[in-house]
């Protein structure tokens, strides 16, 4: 067990544990932000996707120790913000999310693709969501709502 | 019980390898799929860890007048978008895995993992690329065709981590990548291939053949190469079906999950034509 420290969603956290803990358990169990999925375990769905110093991880692939220091945003934290008000609505009205689980992750992707990139193509798109997988829209109108963003999104400042 | 060692210097890290064998844990994108166990258990690792990504020594990348040196700690989206970095090596990182593991993982995990279908891995082949090997008495170089010599096998001394990759310059080469694997992003290769040339005043000047996924290690023959430099980009055309036969001796795939190996040698032959078809 070591000390371990790193911000998350603007808070210093300051725990004891195996530094080979994955990311992912911290955030759900040790400090219950469940709003952060687990899918497969292994790197392949992008539903335990947290933002890390800017950009994205899956948290299931990441030791805490990896993270000491790093501030680490989760969709709990993210959805006090302006941003994710304007791509949570997208989501909603393109009928983006069916089941929900895959959503933290998409919205988490979707965020940090349009601060580097506010103007994506289509083909830029998918490739940002490529790691995302989701079982129900059939991601057509995941990409529909990103774009309209980017088109539509006013002077938003990512 | 194991230990956990979380060094802030690369000095701190090559005395702790000196005095522990450990695992070294970079992006952890191998060692914590390997490792895990069940969700809230802890990973299973049966040595010591030595935790080398927060390093910033080791996350650089620079040009001198040899070529390019990226730091062993670089991920591999700082890689792709670093304008030094030879465009193949942006190819092939551009679809390698996912942007959430692209953002995590490092291409020197990816060359010490040493699985054949490690996609940098034939690019680096290709390019000639030499690693800088540290412990804490000094460094050597090697080319890291030496370096990997079989399934997870290469050659490090358990005091030693890989620093730098080396990327000669390679201002002339024209390059081309073909990766095949079931889907567009996050697949595991089934076949990869990375060709090189160069061509003056009509005459093939060097020619380069890397393929992955084929065989224990990456395959490139210098050899054969040579056979077919000097040729006329004709008489290279002619040669084809010669350079698939020399080539193929070398292609010998198996089966599993992701392919069969007939399938895989009738695509990589397939690859191999398209490639030299195409110089001109
Ligand atoms: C879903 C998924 C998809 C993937 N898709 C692809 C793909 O398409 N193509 C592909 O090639 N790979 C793919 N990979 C594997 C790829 O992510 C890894 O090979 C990665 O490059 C390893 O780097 P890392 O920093 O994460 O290494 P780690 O997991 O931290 O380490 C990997 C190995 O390298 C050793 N190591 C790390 N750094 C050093 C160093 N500096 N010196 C000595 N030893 C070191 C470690 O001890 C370990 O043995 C995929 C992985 C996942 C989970
Ligand atoms: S749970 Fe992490 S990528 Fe699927
Ligand atoms: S909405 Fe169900 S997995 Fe995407």
């Amino acid at each position: 067990m070591e000390n371990i420290s790193f911000y998350v969603d603007d808070k210093e956290v300051i725990i004891d544990v195996d530094p080979s803990t994955r990311l992912l358990d911290v955030l759900r169990i040790k400090l219950h932000i469940t709003g952060v999925k687990e899918g497969c375990g292994e790197g392949a769905c992008g539903a335990c996707s947290v933002i890390v110093d800017g950009v994205c991880y899956d948290s299931c692939l990441t030791p805490v120790a990896n993270v000491i220091g790093k501030h680490i945003t989760t969709i709990e934290g993210f959805r006090n913000t302006p941003q994710y008000r304007i791509i949570a609505d997208a989501f909603a009205d393109f009928g983006a999310s069916q089941c929900g689980f895959c959503t933290p992750g998409m919205i988490l992707n979707t965020y940090t693709l349009l601060k580097k990139n506010p103007h994506p193509t289509e083909e830029e798109v998918r490739v940002a969501l490529s790691g995302n997988l989701c079982r129900c829209t059939g991601y057509n109108a995941i990409v529909k709502a990103v774009l309209d963003i980017a088109e539509n999104g006013g002077d938003i400042e990512w | 019980m194991v230990k956990h060692y979380i060094p802030s210097t690369l000095k701190e890290a090559l005395e702790v390898l000196d005095k522990h064998d450990c695992y070294i844990m970079a992006g952890g994108t191998d060692l914590m799929v390997v490792k895990h166990q069940r969700s809230g258990l802890i990973p299973n690792f049966d040595k010591d860890v030595c935790y080398i990504s927060n390093l910033e020594e080791l996350q650089y990348i620079f040009e001198d007048e040899k070529g390019v040196h990226i730091g062993a700690g670089t991920k591999f989206s700082d890689i792709e978008e670093n304008e030094l970095v030879p465009e193949i090596l942006k190819q092939i990182i551009h679809e390698l895995a996912s942007p959430n593991i692209r953002n995590m993982a490092t291409m020197a995990g990816n060359i010490a993992n040493a699985s054949p279908a490690g996609d940098s891995i034939v690019g680096l082949y290709l390019l000639d690329a030499e690693l800088e090997l540290v412990n804490i008495n000094g460094s050597r170089m090697m080319p890291i065709k030496d370096f990997i010599f079989g399934v997870r096998k290469i050659h490090r001394e358990k005091n030693e981590l890989i620093k730098e990759i080396f990327i000669p310059h390679h201002d002339d080469l024209n390059t081309y990548w073909r990766k095949v694997g079931s889907r567009a992003a996050e697949s595991i290769s089934k076949i990869t291939f990375a060709g090189g040339y160069e061509v003056e005043n009509g005459k093939v000047k060097d020619l380069r053949m890397a393929f992955g996924s084929v065989s224990i290690t990456c395959v490139r023959d210098r050899k054969t190469e040579e056979k077919y430099i000097g040729m006329s980009v004709e008489e290279l055309h002619n040669h084809v079906e010669d350079i698939i036969k020399d080539m193929g001796k070398f292609v010998t795939p198996i089966t599993d999950q992701r392919s069969t190996k007939e399938y895989r040698y009738k695509v990589a032959m397939n690859i191999l034509k398209d490639f030299i078809l195409t110089i001109e």
